[in-house]
């Protein structure tokens, strides 16, 4: 990479972004302007209804209460401490009302023509005889709601000051009888601390909006902008390396983001020394309240801010990239925009923690590490990881774009790559191959609808929930499918297998099986928790239930309906797109990282990616769902009947082997995926021999 | 001086065919859009390429240009003293490409993209302001160089549009219809730049769809159709192979017979 190039590239990007209104708006006038107008309005808003509510006089009506007069004084002198004033209205002071009907109809009369705002009926109980007040209003109608809230308020006095009343009368010490229990809260965290916490809540989440909001408009402009106005293919004509062209793209955008988080912060900051200073000035409860506490967690959140906003114009770029123009990008990032968002709320989750595991998660990571530092938590070495895989996912996603870039199909092309389902079904062509853009979209819902709504059924339900969770995998993948008219015999490759191909996918799952779990041991070694949290969580689903029903929830559901997501739609695409070694690799990586587990994501891996092979060599997918079946439910009957085999067969179940035995099984392993190799390869040489 | 051998380029399209039942899909087909042309260009010479849309002159000069990766086939750029150059920025810095697809950057003014551009081809900052004066003189640009580009006429910009090829003086100019849509005037001018440049000894290859600009210009034209060449040679001399008077009618003539194969040819196919 040529620094000089990348200098006058980036000083370009940053004058062509920066002189473009519409990132200018989005960087400066939205947080400058619009947060501290939106506070201001707010506050004023909060301010208004409080005193409209407190300044308004309302008219009320009682009926049959016991001593009408001595409730009214009550209300009377219990509503001046409020603030508020009332109205008693007398029925027949209302005019225009029928003379032929009861009080209680005159009075729902008045109240539905807003004659007056509530009215009380009293009534007995009658079992125990304890008077029974009724408050009649209309919800919908904010005065009478808040007429009738303010009544119950007083109602709730009112019968504390019988209560006392009768105690005092029986001869006994009210205070005693009332309150035998006494407590006080004693606080031990300080102001600092507690303001902090609520710090930590909000900032993440309006941070992450804003670098977001800061990346995607330069983003969109440096790539689609670029190609919608024809500069592209100006600049290509220039002696620039596309890794250039990528890198100081990446590097204007991230500057952009960078400055629009920063101009965030300043603007909250503003709003909080406002909001502090007339806080200060009103009460005496922040009196030993010193902001320069927050000094060290501010510096390390702005940089953190930096290095996400690196890895925000990373993702973004790298989404729009495959658009062609302003509005499809547009399109694109709105999702990852959403997937982000709720991602940043999980600072505000309970429980969900800055760890070991969490802080390799991108998003999460920064929402999780602000949390930390604002409850005055400083980990160097977390900090550092969350700061580093920041960096490390940016650089991959520049590294994979320059790649990418180089595509004539992106640069020239005729948008091809793109998502198919914004348009409307019948404009869509026949038989058409998903794009790039449709497997971001569907595996994002996969993912979060089975974050959401998988886990919800799967504890409401237990296996019935797992197989509906399975249903539903393989449901939104059709339908998406069948909504772009993709080509589904390219795509899902449903043709009848061939007993030979079955056979060798047979050979190559045992010796793929066998390597897996050797990886999943190895792995199990160094990160023994992620192992644990992956048994349990099934195992705790199968007490007492019918072996034939927990394989059918565990080994055929998964094996016909993530066939179908994942070597169906997701291979099928990238096979038809992409050389077929990446979309083997491609397959198995994200088959990996779907089952969310760090152990499983090699071993895993290696299936998905194998799998995928095996369909490609045999074109059928029953022939890697026979493996997903064999695989599945050969480790869930080992797991379920482990007694029987820890009996007779102990190796099976072995949790951990000597070197030795590794190695034979590893040999053994190796040996009977080769073999799968050559009879898939063997098969294949035939059929074209045939031909 | 640039030569290309057996050049090809090979694209998917999306095409509509019949099925075993009859039924009309999508074919995802590959189709050369260049197809093994071998086109050569030397000093002080001007080439024309005459086509029919989707001849793939574009397609052609793209990989010419080194924007486009050839899917087969050799591009040779050669230096003053006949050094073959390796390097595809190298050879980006001998070329000064122009089509109607290269657009310019609204936002800045045409002396901020000649200053930034010059930072690109690496020229040191004295000789990028030389240059940019130079070049305003030749183009006549006094007037509006400091003007943001958004804010010119349609014959401005087509200038500003050349004096982006000239700041890194090439030796090589590729221009991909650059007369299309301008006034007489300003295609004029960009004849006359042409004619100068020639002069100069400077190489230029430029496909059109004006015969009569061809004729009058070029020292050398070939003529293509799906995406081959179907014939080639000095203007005079193709009009003298198709007993016609002008460069049209040659044109025109050329395609006939090219349609008159294509038909035999299918002919075959079905025998």
């Amino acid at each position: 990479m040529n620094s000089k190039v990348i200098k006058s590239l980036y000083k370009k990007e940053i004058l062509d972004v920066l002189r473009d209104k519409k990132t200018l708006l989005m960087m400066i006038v939205v947080p400058l302007v619009l947060y501290p107008l939106l506070f201001l309005c707010s506050m004023y808003l909060a301010s208004s209804i409080m005193s409209e509510s407190t300044a308004h006089s309302y008219s009320i009506c009682c009926e049959g209460v016991d001593d009408p007069k001595a409730m009214e004084n009550f209300i009377f002198e219990k509503s001046a401490d409020y603030n508020y004033e009332f109205c008693f209205i007398d029925s027949l002071s209302m005019n225009g009302l029928p003379e032929d009907i009861s009080n209680e109809e005159k009075y729902t009369l008045a109240l539905q023509n807003r004659l007056i705002d509530a009215y009380i009926i009293q009534t007995t109980d009658d079992t125990d005889f304890r008077a029974v007040y009724e408050i009649y209003f209309y919800s919908s109608d904010s005065q009478s709601n808040t007429a009738a809230s303010m009544i119950s308020d007083m109602l709730k006095e009112y019968g504390e000051y019988v209560r006392v009343k009768n105690v005092s009368a029986a001869g006994l010490d009210p205070e005693r009888i009332l309150d035998s229990v006494k407590y006080t809260f004693k606080d031990l965290s300080t102001h600092e601390e507690t303001v902090g916490s609520l710090f930590g809540y909000i900032i993440p989440f309006l941070l992450i909006a804003s670098v977001l909001m800061g990346a995607m408009y330069p983003a969109i402009d440096v790539t689609a902008g670029e190609k919608e106005r024809g500069t592209l293919e100006t600049l290509l004509t220039l002696p620039v390396k596309n890794i250039e062209l990528i890198f100081s793209k990446f590097l204007a955008t991230a500057t952009v983001a960078s400055g629009a988080a920063f101009l965030n912060v300043l603007s909250m900051g503003i709003i909080g020394g406002y909001f502090y200073g007339s806080m200060s000035a009103a009460t005496d409860t922040l009196k030993d309240f010193s902001i320069g506490v927050y000094v060290p967690a501010i510096l390390i959140t702005l940089v953190a801010a930096c290095l996400f906003a690196m890895f925000c114009s990373a993702l973004c770029l790298f989404v729009c990239i495959f658009a062609k123009s302003f509005k499809e990008a547009q399109n694109y990032t709105t999702p990852v925009m959403v997937v982000m968002m709720l991602a940043g709320m999980a600072g505000m989750l309970p429980g969900l923690e800055l760890n070991e595991k969490t802080v390799w998660i991108p998003v999460v990571n920064v929402a999780l590490l602000i949390v930390k530092l604002f409850s005055f938590k400083f980990e160097a070495a977390l900090i550092l990881e969350v700061l580093v895989a920041n960096l490390a996912y940016s650089l991959i996603f520049v590294v994979i774009m320059a790649r990418t870039f180089k595509s004539e199909g992106i640069l020239f092309g005729d948008g091809s790559e793109g998502i198919h389902i914004i348009e409307s079904r019948k404009d869509m062509k026949e038989n058409q191959i998903p794009g790039i853009g449709d497997l971001i979209l569907l595996f994002s819902v996969l993912l979060i609808v089975l974050m959401m709504a998988g886990s919800l059924l799967t504890i409401k339900f237990g296996l019935v929930g797992v197989i509906l969770q399975q249903l539903l995998i393989a449901a939104i993948t059709l339908l998406y499918g069948w909504y772009i008219k993709t080509d589904f015999k390219k795509v899902f490759a449903f043709n009848k297998p061939q007993i030979k191909n079955i056979l060798a996918g047979t050979v190559m799952w045992a010796g793929a099986y066998i390597i897996m779990n050797i990886v999943a041991l190895f792995l199990a070694m160094f990160f023994p928790e992620s192992a644990d949290a992956a048994d349990s969580m099934v195992m705790s689903l199968l007490d007492n239930s019918n072996i034939v029903f927990i394989l059918i929830a565990t080994a055929l559901m998964p094996a016909v309906c993530e066939e179908i997501a994942f070597r169906g739609f997701l291979f099928g695409t990238l096979k038809n797109r992409y050389k077929i070694v990446s979309a083997i690799l491609i397959t198995g990586i994200i088959f990996g990282a779907y089952h969310m587990n760090f152990v499983k994501l090699f071993a895993v891996g290696i299936l998905g990616a194998i799998n995928a092979y095996c369909l490609y060599k045999s074109d059928s997918i029953f022939v890697p769902m026979w493996m997903h079946l064999l695989n599945n439910s050969f480790a869930m009957i080992l797991a379920v009947k482990s007694d029987w085999f820890e009996q007779y067969i102990p190796f099976l179940t072995a949790e951990h082997y000597s070197v030795p035995q590794m190695l034979i099984l590893a040999v053994c392993g190796i040996v009977l995926t080769a073999a799968g190799f050559i009879l898939f390869e063997y098969i294949g040489r035939k059929k074209n021999k045939a031909k | 001086m640039i030569k290309a051998s057996g050049l090809c380029k090979k694209f998917r399209r999306i095409q509509n065919a019949e099925n075993e039942k009859k039924k009309i899909i999508n074919k995802n087909v590959e189709f050369y859009a260049v197809d093994h042309v071998d086109i050569e260009a030397g000093k002080g010479e001007i080439v024309g390429i005459l086509g029919p849309n989707g001849a793939g002159k574009t397609t052609l000069l793209r990989m010419l240009g080194c924007l486009m990766e050839p899917t087969e086939g050799e591009i040779i750029i050669t230096d003053d003293y006949d050094n073959i150059i390796n390097d595809t920025s190298d050879k980006k810095r001998r070329i000064g490409y122009l089509s109607g697809n290269t657009k310019l950057y609204h936002r800045f003014s045409i002396r901020e993209m000649l200053k930034m551009m010059g930072d690109i081809y690496g020229l040191p900052g004295e000789v990028i302001k030389e240059r940019i004066d130079n070049i305003c003189e030749i183009l006549k640009m006094e007037d509006f160089i400091d003007n943001r580009i958004e804010r010119l006429s349609t014959g401005q910009t087509q200038r500003a549009n050349i004096s982006r090829c000239l700041i890194h003086m090439p030796d090589i100019y590729i221009f991909d219809e650059p007369t299309l849509g301008l006034d007489i005037i300003s295609s004029q001018s960009i004849i006359e730049f042409m004619k100068s440049e020639k002069e100069k000894g400077k190489t230029i290859l430029y496909s059109t769809h004006y015969m009569e600009e061809a004729q009058y210009l070029c020292d050398r034209i070939v003529m293509m159709n799906h995406g081959k060449i179907t014939a080639t040679g000095s203007p005079a001399s193709l009009m003298e192979e198709t007993c016609t008077n002008n460069l049209r009618d040659a044109f025109l003539a050329v395609s006939e017979m090219g349609i008159k194969e294509d038909e035999i040819k299918g002919d075959e196919d079905e025998q």
